[in-house]
This record gives structure tokens, C-alpha cells and sequence, in this order.
């Protein structure tokens, strides 16, 4: 701990797998956890393994002397304790996405801005260190204008806490796109600079999850089985943007196809695949995975020739690198570039703008 | 249990267990005379009037065209003890969705005494005319909702509901043994949903399953009801059903967070 970085103590609402992770991450920064779940077992589970106080209610939590708040409980639920955190003048680092509705992601926009407090939702592939690269060539210009990307978030099987509040739309607001399409599309929108979306057509299916006989290797979070289970499991959409560039996405929990994470993005200059797939059978988190990126160019010097070249960069954590980056903003008071509620909104409205053509 | 016969424990006051008696009774004609009621209970007629003319001042019976029923005072004590019970609260709204949904008859249900009692209902499209009105009694063997209860409960507190007890047979289809219901409410553990196939009334399947909450205690159930024409093949046995489960699992979760909406609202039982 150094005298720039003071220990802080942090409020995790909502105990499950992102909780517990932000807290082994926030314990290793050197930082104080509390907790708070509705769940007497889930708190009783996260009181032994981090041997701290948990609360059941936030309203507990935020009458304590707690730095910030990181909220990971189900997505209908972040707007309530969202605001009422704001309210409290703590900033805020909510797991994506935003919220399960896009009215109810404008309204934690609206108490964010009232309060005048810090919000980032949790895209943290963004903070991987190949995005990083990628998006700084972009910016550069490197590949010249982007015309089109294509995206893709493919696991095999990987749907998440399957009859559980992340199969039902109620709670959850949807499936496939609304989890692993959220982090697509605020890679895309990143990388495309924040472009306003003019068309649509996407198809949606839910094939896969409500299978009794549905089978798997590894499941993230509990299986409740196909309890409840009212969300789609993939995703095609055809994605067209003010400025006349397209995307051509895939988002799918379970699809009889090799787990792919991928973008290829086209410019005029130069082309770049980027490879993030986790380890193929597991789902996430993993950062022991695929960070791969190649460009694609074409040039004329000693006659015509096509380049193909690998940029190699180190690897590191993008959960601790976003918690890092979140901690900095709560300290200095900064808001930062980087996974701001703004661009979270524009993540909601864009998959709510899928759904709807999906709907049609 | 509910204590239906005039042999309670401990020291009870007569006249009220008459009074509650004859409004039962009244309740279950829908509305009777002082000569019939005299006959039944084997009192004078006098003695009757005394009881009818006094209820009938507290706004309990109303008397028309020489015959009592039951009077509206009832509504008023029966919304207040509804709304005092959460789970009317948080799944009154999924209720009215679900009719919306599937079309048919939706009912909220919570068990008490033994018995399952009609919290709410909502009607869908399909349906003219509800066949039961809120507060409704159910048998638990004989009803979708009521299994679905005794397979959530402990099974000691089965015991004490089944045990020494008739499983009255409503139609050819009702569970009368014992046994045979077991294996049915094992059934029902393996899949969270109940049927009902003509066991309580010829003509009417319905669908149910129960609320629990994190710790697995019981709060109430979701049926879905309507006629054997509408209620068939696997809208019966698979739409329906999964309809229900993905309502309740809402009601469910939503219960868990209630006290983050609100924290003045006590939490569920």
C-alpha cells in the first residue's frame, strides 16, 4: 500500500460469483470489504471466507463509513440500490449491464447526475490489455476509416445460472444479448467511437437452455435447472449506424458451435482480428485465455504483398485493472473516460433496439 | 387445523362458537331461513332469531325477503386481513400477468388450517365467468394448489394434516389413497409444478405450483384453471406449466429483495 493508494473500504451489494470475485480482487488490492445479500446463507458464507460484517438490507450498509459501493445483485434490482447509494453520496461500480429495462437504466443515469456522483458499469474487456492496444491504433488512424465490424460472443454452453434470475426475463430483461451481448456491443460502440444506431434486423432463439436434457461442462453460478426460463439463448442482428458503418453480430449462450469471442474489424487501411475466447470449454472469468491480435494490411513496396503481423502485448487482470481504475475515481473524485454511465445507456438502448427488431 | 366442531381445547365461549357456526352455515347455503337453521341446530327458533337479529345489527347478515346472508362487514374485515399478508402484496401483479398470459383463470393461494384459500384471482379472455370468488376453501388432496402445498411442506406437518384424515373423493379421478398421493407429491418435488385432472371438479383441469422462499418455508401458491376443451396436451402439461414456474420463480425473487425496495415493509414470513 503506498500513501497514493490510502485502504479503502468498499460495500458489496449482492454476494454472488461477482461479488465474492470483486471481493478476493479488492482483499489482494489491499482494501476492506463488507456485504450485503438478501440471503442469510450467501451472507453467512461471505462473513466466514472474508471475516466481515454483512448486512441484509443496503439501507444497513449505507449508514456505515464505506468508501463506494459495488453492486452485482440481479439486474432489476440495481436501480434501487443504486440510487439510494447515490443518495448517500457514495459512487458507484455496477456489474453490467446498466439495468434490466432501459427506463429503468435512464433513471439510474437521472440519480447519478442529480447526485452528482461517479457510476461505471462493469465492461471490464475493455480494460484488457489487446483492447486497449486495438482501440489506441483505431485512434490513430492505423486502419484508416472503419466501414464494418464483425462481432461475435459464441459459447458452446455456457448459459449462466440456468433457471435462476438470469434466465428470466422479468429480472434479468433478457437473455444471451442482455449478459454476453452487453459486453460485445460496448466492445463495438468503443471501438466505433459512440456512433447513433439507424437500422436494425436481428433474429433471436432460445433452442438450447429450457432443455430438460440440456447438458454441460461447467456452469457459472448455481443451476436451478429449466426452473424458469423465459430468455433467448442467441442472437443474429445486422446492425447499420449514422455514419454509414455496419456491424454483423452473433451473441450465443449455447450453440453447436466451437466457443468463438471475436471481432474483425475492417478499415480502409488495415483490417485487425482480435481473438479473446476464453479457455474453449470454460465460460468466464479467465484471463488465462486468447488475447490475440492480428493485422491485416496490404502494401506495394518491392512489389504487391499482403502483411500479416501479431501484436503481442502483456496480459493482465481487466477485473482488477476496472476495480483499479474505479478505486482511482473514488479517491481523486475524477470521473473517468472509461466505462462512464453514459455509454453504459447507449449499450441499453442498442440491445433494447435488438430486441425489439428481433420482436418484429 | 381449522376448528370446525363445537369440542375445543382449552375455555372457549359458547354463544360466539354458535354465532360462528351459524354464519358457517349460512356461508356454506348461501343464504337460509330461521326454520331450516332451527331444525339444524336443534334450538328453538326464538333462540335463532336472537342470534340472526343480533348479527344483523353488526352489519354481519343482511336480511332479504325473510332470509339471511352474509353481510358486507365480511368484505371489510376480509381486505384488511388480505392486504395484511405480503404475499398478496408482491404477487398480485404477476397473477394478473399470468391471466393475460395464458388466457384461463389465475388464482394466488396461501395454505391455512389445512386448507387452501383463494388470496386473489384474475380472469384472462378465455374465461366469461369465474366459477369460485376470492376466499374460496379448497380441500389440499383434491386440488392442484393443495398438492402443490403438501409437496413443499415439512413432513411432519403432512402427517398432521393427512393423517387419521378421509381423502374425500370429489370425482373419479380424486386421489383417495394415501399412498398414491406420496408418490404424487414426490412427482411434484422432481418437477416444481401440480395437476389437477378433474380431481375436484368434472370438466376443469388446472395447473399449480408453489412459492417458497430462500429458506424453503411456504408462502403461497399459482394455480392456472380452465375447462378439459382449453386445457389439453401440452398446453396442459408443458406450456402452462412452464408459464407458471417462470412467474413464481419472479414472485419468488422479487420476495427476496422485497425489504430493499421498501424498508418499512416487514419481510415476508
Amino acid at each position: 500500500m503506498t500513501r497514493d493508494r490510502p485502504r479503502l473500504t468498499l460495500g458489496i451489494v449482492g454476494l454472488g460469483t461477482h461479488g465474492v470475485n470483486h471481493a478476493q480482487i479488492l482483499r489482494s488490492l489491499g482494501h476492506d470489504v463488507v456485504g450485503v445479500d438478501a440471503d442469510p446463507n450467501v451472507r453467512s458464507e461471505f462473513e466466514s471466507q472474508f471475516e466481515t460484517t454483512t448486512y441484509e438490507r443496503p439501507s444497513e450498509l449505507f449508514e456505515t463509513d464505506i468508501d463506494a459501493v459495488i453492486i452485482s445483485t440481479p439486474n432489476k434490482f440495481h436501480e434501487t440500490v443504486a440510487t439510494k447509494a447515490f443518495e448517500a453520496d457514495l459512487d458507484v461500480l455496477l456489474e453490467k449491464p446498466l439495468a434490466h429495462t432501459v427506463e429503468s437504466a435512464e433513471r439510474i443515469v437521472e440519480a447519478a447526475e442529480r447526485t452528482d456522483r461517479i457510476c461505471m458499469v462493469g465492461f471490464h474487456h475493455r480494460f484488457r490489455s489487446t483492447c486497449m492496444v486495438l482501440k489506441e491504433y483505431i485512434d490513430e488512424g492505423y486502419l484508416g476509416e472503419i466501414s464494418h465490424i464483425q462481432a461475435k460472443f459464441i459459447r458452446r454452453r455456457g448459459v449462466p445460472g440456468r433457471g435462476t434470475w438470469y434466465t428470466s426475463n422479468e429480472i434479468a430483461g433478457g437473455g444471451a444479448l442482455m449478459d454476453v451481448g452487453g459486453h460485445l456491443l460496448d466492445l463495438l460502440l468503443h471501438f466505433y467511437d459512440w456512433p447513433s444506431l439507424s437500422d436494425v434486423i436481428a433474429r433471436s432463439r432460445s433452442e438450447f437452455g429450457p432443455r430438460e436434457d440440456y447438458a454441460y461442462l461447467h456452469m457459472w453460478g448455481e443451476d436451478g435447472e429449466a426452473r424458469m426460463y423465459d430468455v433467448e439463448d442467441s442472437v443474429n442482428a445486422f446492425l447499420e449506424f449514422e455514419n454509414g458503418a455496419t456491424a454483423d453480430i452473433e451473441v450465443a449462450w449455447a450453440a453447436n458451435a466451437r466457443s468463438t469471442h471475436t471481432y474483425n474489424v475492417r478499415g480502409t487501411k488495415a483490417g485487425v482480428a482480435l481473438d479473446i475466447t476464453n479457455t474453449l470449454t470454460e465460460v468466464e472469468p479467465r484471463v488465462d485465455q486468447r488475447n490475440d491480435l492480428e493485422l491485416y494490411e496490404v502494401r506495394s513496396g518491392g512489389g504487391d504483398h499482403f502483411v500479416n503481423s501479431s501484436i503481442v502485448c502483456s496480459h493482465n487482470d481487466p477485473y482488477r485493472d476496472e476495480l483499479q481504475s474505479f478505486l482511482d475515481a473514488v479517491v481523486s473524485g475524477d470521473r473517468p473516460e472509461q466505462n462512464n454511465v453514459h455509454q453504459a445507456l447507449d449499450v441499453q438502448h442498442v440491445v433494447n433496439d435488438i430486441y425489439r427488431a428481433a420482436s418484429e | 387445523m381449522y376448528h370446525e366442531d363445537g369440542d375445543a381445547p382449552g375455555k372457549t365461549i359458547k354463544s360466539v362458537e354458535t354465532a360462528i357456526h351459524l354464519l358457517q352455515a349460512i356461508h356454506d347455503r348461501e343464504e337460509a331461513g330461521i326454520s331450516e337453521l332451527a331444525e339444524e341446530f336443534d334450538l328453538s327458533k326464538s333462540t335463532i332469531h336472537h342470534y340472526l337479529k343480533t348479527l344483523e345489527l353488526y352489519g354481519c347478515l343482511e336480511k332479504v325477503d325473510g332470509r339471511y346472508r352474509l353481510g358486507l362487514r365480511f368484505l371489510t374485515f376480509g381486505g384488511q386481513a388480505r392486504a395484511r399478508e405480503t404475499i398478496y402484496r408482491l404477487a398480485k401483479r404477476d397473477v394478473d400477468q399470468l391471466a393475460r398470459q395464458t388466457g384461463e383463470e389465475v388464482r394466488l393461494i396461501v395454505e391455512r388450517g389445512g386448507y387452501g384459500i383463494t388470496l386473489y384471482q384474475a380472469t384472462g379472455e378465455h374465461v366469461e365467468r369465474s366459477r369460485t370468488h376470492v376466499g374460496n376453501m379448497e380441500e389440499l388432496h383434491c386440488t392442484a394448489a393443495g398438492k402443490a402445498f403438501l409437496a413443499a411442506l415439512p413432513e411432519s406437518r403432512v402427517d398432521d394434516l393427512l393423517d387419521d384424515r378421509e381423502l374425500t373423493a370429489y370425482t373419479s379421478n380424486t386421489i383417495t389413497d394415501r399412498d398414491e398421493l406420496e408418490a404424487e407429491l414426490a412427482d411434484i418435488r422432481a418437477h416444481h409444478v401440480a395437476f389437477d385432472d378433474e380431481e375436484r371438479h368434472e370438466g376443469v383441469r388446472c395447473v399449480a405450483a408453489a412459492i417458497t422462499n430462500r429458506s424453503g418455508e411456504l408462502l403461497g401458491a399459482i394455480s392456472v384453471s380452465g375447462s378439459t376443451e382449453r386445457l389439453t396436451g401440452d398446453r396442459f402439461r408443458t406450456t402452462i406449466p412452464d408459464q407458471i414456474r417462470n412467474i413464481v420463480g419472479v414472485v419468488e425473487i422479487n420476495t427476496t429483495y422485497s425489504g430493499w425496495e421498501d424498508d418499512t415493509l416487514d419481510r415476508s414470513p
